[in-house]
């Protein structure tokens, strides 16, 4: 698979973790997405979709402390990487890039 | 809030597929999401989103993650178990061999029974109207015998003539019907070729379109629209018309003289597994006596199948069959149930229709059919493979035990260098796999070797084609492989428990606890004290039975069919054949009779004084007893030259018994139930003969010259001994002269009369081989068990030798608990051959007694081979030298 390329969900889950921070775990950013985007998704494809944002090296993930919440068990809590950051920033340039090319965007906007 | 405790089930679900390193973060998850749910939802709703969302994440997702790393390792470590596997195996080239080889018997014994019972199973299936076409049967209430009083019916697929036309024209429910009679038989003629035909099968025209015999030349809608048409099988064709078209030549068949019939079709040969047979396929019209038997709603002598709409309601047509029946007999019944020997009570019907489906006839062993059989022998040989797979699988287990102290030490390096324990049980149970496949390979070759013996022993004709050669090994492989992972688990875990510090510090005592075994080995010795003790049995009845004086003398009889039709020109035939041969030195006599042992009988019953009486007939002439050398009891044989004998008959001694005669020759038989005359004048009594199987007791019979009670259609020809051969060539020359244009074909009366125990011989053949599979077998179980044993009694015995006990004492000391499980074995066994024996003579009226030798033959046999086999590891014990036993303690 092409390195450069970001699924549409996978993009949403980068983003959401670099807005939750510290707090970026499976259950949390389920919650996140549902607040931010009014999307409900399933707690398995936000899971999956970490996973491979692991591997293609975007973000990356350590174990939290454990608390009394959920059963003793810790979370596993993702950050976003410098090539996961610079991902962003390119897709973004690149989206505003593509929105300028759009001719009746730009007469309304001129 | 107190947290409340979610079900467990989905975790325990989701531990077994997720990853370990991702597991607790997505548990977590789970049980943060549930709490929510709890609150937001509720809890019922809580637990099955709980349930759904860890059942979301069974997907490629997570689990590729699993199996990717765990594939990683393991494919490092097959190479290197199945390296280690190979070395062991070659390591103990003596032990691997026995292992496979049972187990290799076992798959092979069950792979022969799974493909007798496909070939059972698969019997008709290939007609595409299988489940349309029917075979109407009667049942008939059985006033004469009463057989059995449970259920005192006579079924029979054999019905009357007119019936075919008779449900065709009148019962809605039919679309074809054909009737059918086989095993027709005649000189076939073509050109300068003859041959006798025994296949022969008269059918109507609707038998091409009802049943899947595939027609490769001729038009199926066209064919039998005349009576002198023939269909033939490729073989057929070749055999008479060779590279020639077949089509349109006339055959000459002698039927009751010779007609031309014209070949119009040529037709597949029916398969092995068909319940129909033929050669040549002739109409209908052609059988014996047929317009006669077109009117006659008695006579019961033709399998009539149908072929019903689809979705025919199968109750009606039942109801319809008992109205056909009521409207062409009805007269009939009455009359018969008020002849009825016994009364027949008032409720029951006393003839009625029944009908099977195509798949159903071959296993319906109530009919009498071709080739029927019971699907009790089935369940009996599928039972028998299963319990010697579990008997290989078993020993297969106690046999890899005995191996496991040699392999300790392995164990203990494998540990210490970081092996766990997972590892060393896949080890193990790779290795037994490894074996196992070995073993599968030379089942299979077993297969491949053993198939024809096995097809000669069962009667059939199973070949490995690509069709079955399929299902047989998916069959085998999985077969195997479940009895290798089976077979290796419990070493495989007894193994990897070792205590590495211990073993390797050479302190490590271990029993390999096979205990379990101990009662299976005497079940395994049982079953094969069982067949030996049968097969013993069954050997002895079957040479009484083939050995025993049967009253007339068998030897150099030839058996030769007069091929002159049922008439007249049959005895005169046999006469010019006696006139023409008494010139030859090595005929001694030539005989005719209308019967041949084991050809079937007729039996005639009649009134005597109010009292229904029965004998056996057998048309014969004045040489039939003289050449038979029967002996005559009272009276003269029957004489040529005098014309009176003609009606006289000979009576054997149980007919006279029978009539309750003091003075026989003074009497008359009348059993034709002569109103005017007195019968038939007695004119010789012979002494009792078996003109039946010995499965029969000697019944009442009388011989007669009397040419209504049929013709001699078979010649006896008695030569002198030695050289038969060049005899039969004689023979053959005389017949050319006399009788050029039929084929010439003999058998030999002893052979006949062997031919009719080919079934309880076929029966012994199978137990024969069942006893030989059994006795290895359970011979390889005993060989694991002692080699069990003598290791765990190694030291002890290196102890007794140190304390001046001497091999003889340990060898006894080692074999004495074999030769108890042998003996207890044969205890249980014996009385069990003993009653499944008798039971098996109860269709011998002549049978040998079961006496106490036989037991103790087989029990002297039994024990001798157990002794031979435990011997091995005692010898191997008692010899060792106690300094390499004892030198670690």
């Amino acid at each position: 698979m092409n390195k450069e390329y970001l699924g549409e969900f996978e993009e949403l889950v980068l983003t959401m973790v670099g807005i939750l921070q510290e707090e970026a775990y499976g259950n949390a950013l389920v919650n996140e997405i549902d607040k931010r985007v009014g999307r409900k998704v399933n707690l398995s494809a936000v899971h999956v979709t970490l996973y491979r944002l692991e591997d293609k090296g975007y973000v990356k993930s350590y174990m939290g402390g454990a608390t009394n919440a959920r059963g003793g068990r810790r979370k596993r809590i993702f950050q976003v990487t410098n090539a996961g950051l610079a991902m962003l920033r390119a897709r973004k340039e690149q989206q505003l890039q593509l929105w300028k090319l759009i001719p009746q965007l730009k007469i309304v906007g001129a | 809030m107190k947290p409340i405790d979610p079900p467990q089930f989905p975790f325990r679900m989701l531990k077994w597929f997720c990853p370990d390193n991702l597991y607790e973060s997505i548990e977590g998850d789970l049980l943060e999401k549930f709490d929510e749910d709890v609150e937001l939802v509720g809890l019922s709703k809580a637990k099955r989103n709980l349930f759904w969302n860890s059942i979301n994440f069974f997907r490629p997702g997570i689990i590729l993650r699993n199996t990717f790393t765990l594939h990683l390792i393991n494919t490092i470590m097959i190479g290197n178990y199945i390296k280690v596997a190979s070395r062991n195996i070659l390591k103990r080239k003596m032990y691997s061999f026995i292992n496979a080889f049972g187990l290799s018997v076992g798959i092979a014994f069950c792979v022969l029974i799974f493909l007798f019972i496909e070939d059972e199973k698969s019997f008709d299936q290939f007609h595409a109207n299988k489940n349309l076409i029917y075979r109407l049967e009667e049942k008939s209430y059985d006033s004469w015998q009463h057989l059995n009083p449970k259920d005192p019916y006579l079924r029979s697929a054999y019905l009357m003539k007119p019936l075919m036309q008779a449900v065709k024209d009148e019962l809605p429910e039919v679309t074809y019907a054909t009737r059918y009679n086989s095993g027709g038989y005649a000189a076939v003629k073509y050109g300068d070729k003859i041959f006798s035909e025994k296949n022969i099968t008269f059918v109507d025209a609707d038998f091409f379109k009802m049943f899947s015999f595939r027609m490769i030349a001729g038009n199926p809608d066209k064919i039998f629209k005349s009576k002198l048409e023939a269909a033939i099988t490729p073989a057929i064709a070749q055999k008479y018309f060779g590279e020639e078209s077949p089509l349109g030549k006339t055959l000459h068949i002698d039927l009751e003289g010779e007609k031309d019939f014209i070949v119009t079709a040529i037709v597949e040969a029916p398969p092995a597994n068909s319940s129909l047979n033929f050669d040549i396929l002739l109409p209908q019209e052609n059988t014996a006596y047929y317009q006669n038997h077109l009117n006659q709603w008695g006579n019961f002598n033709t399998p009539t199948f149908v072929q019903l709409v689809p979705g025919a309601n199968l109750v009606t047509f039942k109801s319809n069959l008992d109205k056909l029946l009521q409207k062409h007999m009805g007269d009939k019944l009455e009359k018969w149930r008020k002849e009825a020997v016994t009364p027949v009570p008032a409720d029951v019907k006393l003839l009625e229709l029944e009908f099977s489906q195509l798949p159903e006839w071959h296993l319906k062993k109530e009919i009498g059919w071709d080739k029927v059989s019971d699907p009790q022998y089935s369940m009996i040989l599928g039972g028998i493979a299963l319990l010697i797979l579990i008997i290989a699988s078993i020993n297969y287990v106690s046999l890899a035990l005995t191996t496991s102290a040699s392999r300790k030490t392995e164990v203990g390096i494998r540990k210490v260098a970081g092996a766990q324990k997972k590892q060393l049980v896949w080890q193990f149970t790779i290795e037994s796999v490894v074996l196992a496949l070995l073993s599968m390979c030379i089942g299979i070759g077993l297969v491949f070797m053993f198939l024809n013996p096995f097809n000669e022993f069962t009667g059939k004709s199973i070949s490995i084609s690509f069709a079955n050669v399929a299902p047989m090994l998916l069959v085998s492989f999985v077969l195997t492989v479940f009895i290798g992972l089976l077979a290796g688990s419990y070493p495989a875990l007894f193994l990897s428990g070792f205590n590495p510090s211990s073993v390797l510090k050479g302190t490590f005592t271990s029993k390999v606890n096979a205990g379990f075994t101990k009662p299976l080995v005497v079940v395994q010795f049982a079953l094969s004290a069982f067949l030996i003790m049968s097969s013993l049995i069954m050997y002895r009845q079957m040479k009484f039975v083939t050995t025993k004086d049967l009253g007339y003398n068998q030897a150099q009889i030839l058996v030769v069919p007069a091929q002159a039709g049922f008439g007249p020109e049959s005895n005169t035939l046999v006469e010019r054949f006696r006139n023409r041969l008494q010139q030859e030195p090595s005929v001694m006599s030539v005989a005719g009779t209308g019967i041949s042992f084991a050809q079937g009988y007729s039996r005639y019953g009649y009134k005597i004084n109010g009292e229904q009486k029965a004998a056996y007939v057998y048309p014969v002439d004045a040489y039939y007893l003289t050449t038979l050398e029967a002996r005559l009891e009272q009276g003269r044989n029957f004489d040529a030259r005098i014309a009176a004998d003609s009606n006289a008959i000979i009576v054997n001694e149980a007919l006279v018994r029978d009539m309750k005669w003091k003075e026989p020759l003074n009497e008359y038989l009348n059993y034709n139930e002569d109103s005017v005359g007195r019968g038939a004048k007695v004119i010789g009594v012979v002494k009792d003969y078996h003109f039946l199987s010995l499965e029969k007791n000697i019944e009442p019979m009388f011989l007669s010259m009397n040419k209504n009670l049929g013709y001699l259609t078979t010649m006896l020809v008695k030569v002198t001994p030695g050289d038969i051969p060049t005899k039969v060539e004689k023979l053959r020359g005389v017949w050319k002269e006399l009788q050029p244009d039929k084929p010439f074909e003999y058998s030999f009366l002893d052979e006949d009369v062997a031919r009719q125990y080919m079934v309880y011989q076929r029966w012994m053949n199978i137990m024969q081989l069942s006893t030989g599979f059994a006795i290895l077998i359970s011979c390889l179980g005993l060989f694991g068990l002692s080699g069990i044993n003598a290791l765990n009694r190694t030291k002890e015995m290196g102890i007794r030798k140190v304390m001046g006990a001497n091999v003889h004492t340990i060898f006894i000391l080692l074999n004495r608990p074999f030769v108890w499980l042998a003996l207890i074995a044969f205890v249980v066994a014996a009385p069990i051959s003993w009653f499944v024996m008798n039971r098996w003579l109860k269709d011998f009226q002549y049978k040998i007694t079961i006496g106490w030798e036989l037991f103790a033959a087989s029990m002297l046999i039994g024990a001798l081979v157990a002794l031979l086999t435990v011997s091995y590891h005692a010898f191997k014990t008692a010899w060792l030298n106690p300094a390499e036993t004892l030198k670690n303690e």
